[in-house]
């Protein structure tokens, strides 16, 4: 016997969600893209869609959020800082690469130093995962070794029933557990089976991949240029990863009062490493996509033992010139190492 | 922090001496600056600038910092006047491990605008001087007018325990120059210091470290004893927003101090 959430009662779920104070956020068409977004209703979940256009990374990393407010005076400086609220909130219907890329994601923003914009709302949220029936061309999961069904990152694992009328429902942590408690009369026990998660072909051998980079010699190979060269640098890519996470800080307002703000920023622009005395390190777009590419399966590897890509395909998906990590690193397993 | 003196030291070079306003944050800070360490200056609704700290650990009861006016933070920086308030965030980053430079000697090479993080050292090695062995100290600049702190380089000319090496690349020399015409890397292998039992700090510009480090090579100093610093663009200071690092390291964090030896380990073309 396993629990199982039936659609019919998922609406009736939220209800009991929200009455415990508990935002409940799901896959939402908001204007022209889709993303994560807070529902009242399960009608207006789009659980169809096989990935949303945007990624989780969102709903912890906003693409702008204010650090601190500040006000200056003749002799004094005033700030109080903004830290996001410790509202509890529930994610219903993220996919497993999303939910994978937050625990990558994690040890970045516990390094060292532990931010707490990030954790603040990490440790609010209950990630509830549905499996993937279905992909398309551009996932890549089982590259990376995930699967539709990883658990990676995930406070819940839904399964979805081959009567496609709700979903077994997996605990995976205590969190999780804990927020099922609400909606405990809801869920069912039964033995209906879960459908077949989606398949999702191997698109490339990914240790060849990373012995290829390890390699030095291989950091100065033309192979960069050619594989960068129709790259235009918009960013798109980074910004739809779940696992890129650099920013930058800029000042809003004049020298009166203002708000310190914290905004996404691309190591595919050239001003992200600009000196002011004009050096660049990483001065063309060839040394800036290969950056992205060695920092994902090399750099962020050799400290935290996790590859910075879960294989959700978004940077290949939604690139205007057709590249993208899909693209470097099926080409990366072709060459000699 | 409070701006207690500022000082002209070229065009468009200056250097802020700064003041906790919180004896909280001053302890704090004497207690955990290390020469070598950089901090984070800045203005409200300009933003935030990376120098290093310039002042040596020897004198933790102020921090200086020393600066060209060239963007916007930099600009706000230089227009503030004494008296006036800027924020600081530091001391980030690793240091010179200097305990370990104890019975060596000692040779500074910098250049231009990069003597502010040497020229902490330099105090910090000359504060405890009989620590050290020969202290020699080579910096170039472009021109005459480009040599930052000339009151300090006239008390280091004076002294009998350190050997001073300047010189301004061609040109840039003025009527009454006395000393070298000529790049840095050049001029320090005609001084040719010897690299036995001696460790050298070597800060400036890419192209400066460059060249220097294959003439550091060429008399005979070893990767491991020649200690410099990358100075990368920063925003968060604290290993997170992904700009400064050079392969798997972070700056940052692991740096900006490294030795010739870490710096042969990076990709080159990176830096």
């Amino acid at each position: 016997m396993t629990k199982i959430l039936y659609s019919d009662d998922l609406t009736a779920c939220f209800s009991a969600w929200r009455k415990e104070g508990t935002k409940v956020l799901g896959p939402v068409q908001q204007a022209k893209t889709s993303g994560f977004g807070e529902v009242q209703d399960a009608k207006e979940l789009d659980l169809d869609l096989v990935l949303t256009d945007r990624t989780l990374k969102e709903l912890f990393f906003p693409r702008t959020e204010p650090m601190l407010s500040y006000s200056i005076g003749k002799q004094q400086i005033d700030t109080s800082e903004f830290l996001p609220s410790e509202h509890p909130c529930i994610i219903f219907g993220a996919r497993p690469c999303d939910a994978a890329g937050m625990a990558i994601d994690d040890e970045l923003f516990n390094w060292d130093y532990r931010d707490e914009y990030w954790f603040r709302r990490r440790d609010r949220s209950v990630i509830m995962t549905i499996a993937c029936k279905e992909s398309d061309d551009f996932c890549m999961c089982t590259s990376l070794g995930l699967a539709p069904d990883s658990a990676k990152g995930s406070d819940i694992l839904l399964r979805p029933l081959t009567s496609g009328k709700g979903w077994q429902v997996e605990e995976l942590t205590p969190k999780g557990s804990k927020a099922l408690l609400p909606i405990a009369s809801l869920l069912k026990e039964g033995t209906e089976e879960a459908a077949p998660t989606a398949e999702v072909p191997v698109l490339f051998d990914l240790e060849a991949c990373t012995t290829w980079l390890a390699n030095p010699e291989n950091f100065e190979s033309h192979f960069w240029k050619e594989i960068s060269e129709r790259c235009i640098g918009c960013g798109t890519c980074t910004y739809l990863c779940p696992t890129c996470h650099c920013f930058d800080i800029q000042d809003e307002g004049d020298t009166y009062e203002g708000i310190r703000r914290k905004n996404w920023d691309s190591c595919s622009f050239q001003l992200f490493t600009m000196h002011t005395s004009g050096h660049n390190p990483r001065n063309t777009q060839s040394a800036r996509w290969r950056q992205r590419i060695m920092h994902k399966f090399n750099y962020f590897s050799d400290k935290f033992s996790v590859h910075s890509c879960t294989g959700c395909g978004r940077c290949t998906r939604e690139c205007p010139v057709d590249m993208g990590v899909r693209e470097t690193l099926q080409a990366i397993s072709t060459l000699p190492k | 922090m409070k701006i207690a003196a500022k000082r002209d030291e070229a065009p468009g070079v200056k250097t802020l001496r700064l003041e906790f306003q919180n004896p909280a944050d001053q302890e704090k800070f004497a207690e955990t600056y290390r020469t070598g360490m950089f901090g984070l200056y800045g203005i409200y609704g300009e933003g935030e600038s990376t120098f290093c700290v310039a002042s040596p650990e020897t004198r933790n009861d102020y921090v200086e910092c020393t600066f060209r006016q060239s963007g916007r933070v930099t600009t706000a920086l230089a227009a503030a006047e004494e008296g006036d308030l800027i924020t600081f965030r530091g001391p980030y980053g690793n240091r010179f491990p200097i305990e370990e430079f104890h019975g060596k000697n000692l040779l500074f090479i910098a250049g231009g605008i990069a003597l502010p993080p040497t020229r902490s050292v330099i105090w910090s090695c000359l504060d405890q001087r009989d620590k050290f062995g020969k202290i020699t100290i080579v910096y170039g600049a472009r021109t005459v007018a480009d040599l930052v702190y000339k009151q300090e380089i006239d008390e280091w000319a004076e002294r009998e325990d350190v050997e001073l090496v300047l010189t301004v690349d061609p040109g840039g020399e003025s009527p009454d120059w006395k000393h070298h015409v000529g790049f840095v890397p050049t001029i320090l292998e005609e001084a040719a210091p010897a690299p036995g039992n001696c460790v050298a700090v070597l800060c400036g510009p890419p192209i400066m470290i460059k060249f220097t480090l294959a003439s550091l090579k060429k008399l005979g100093f070893e990767e491991a004893n020649v200690y410099t610093t990358l100075e990368n663009r920063m925003k968060c200071g604290v290993g997170k927003c992904g700009r400064c690092n050079v392969g798997s390291v972070y700056v940052c964090k692991e740096g900006p101090v490294f030795t010739a030896e870490d710096v042969s380990a990076m990709p080159a073309s990176d830096l």
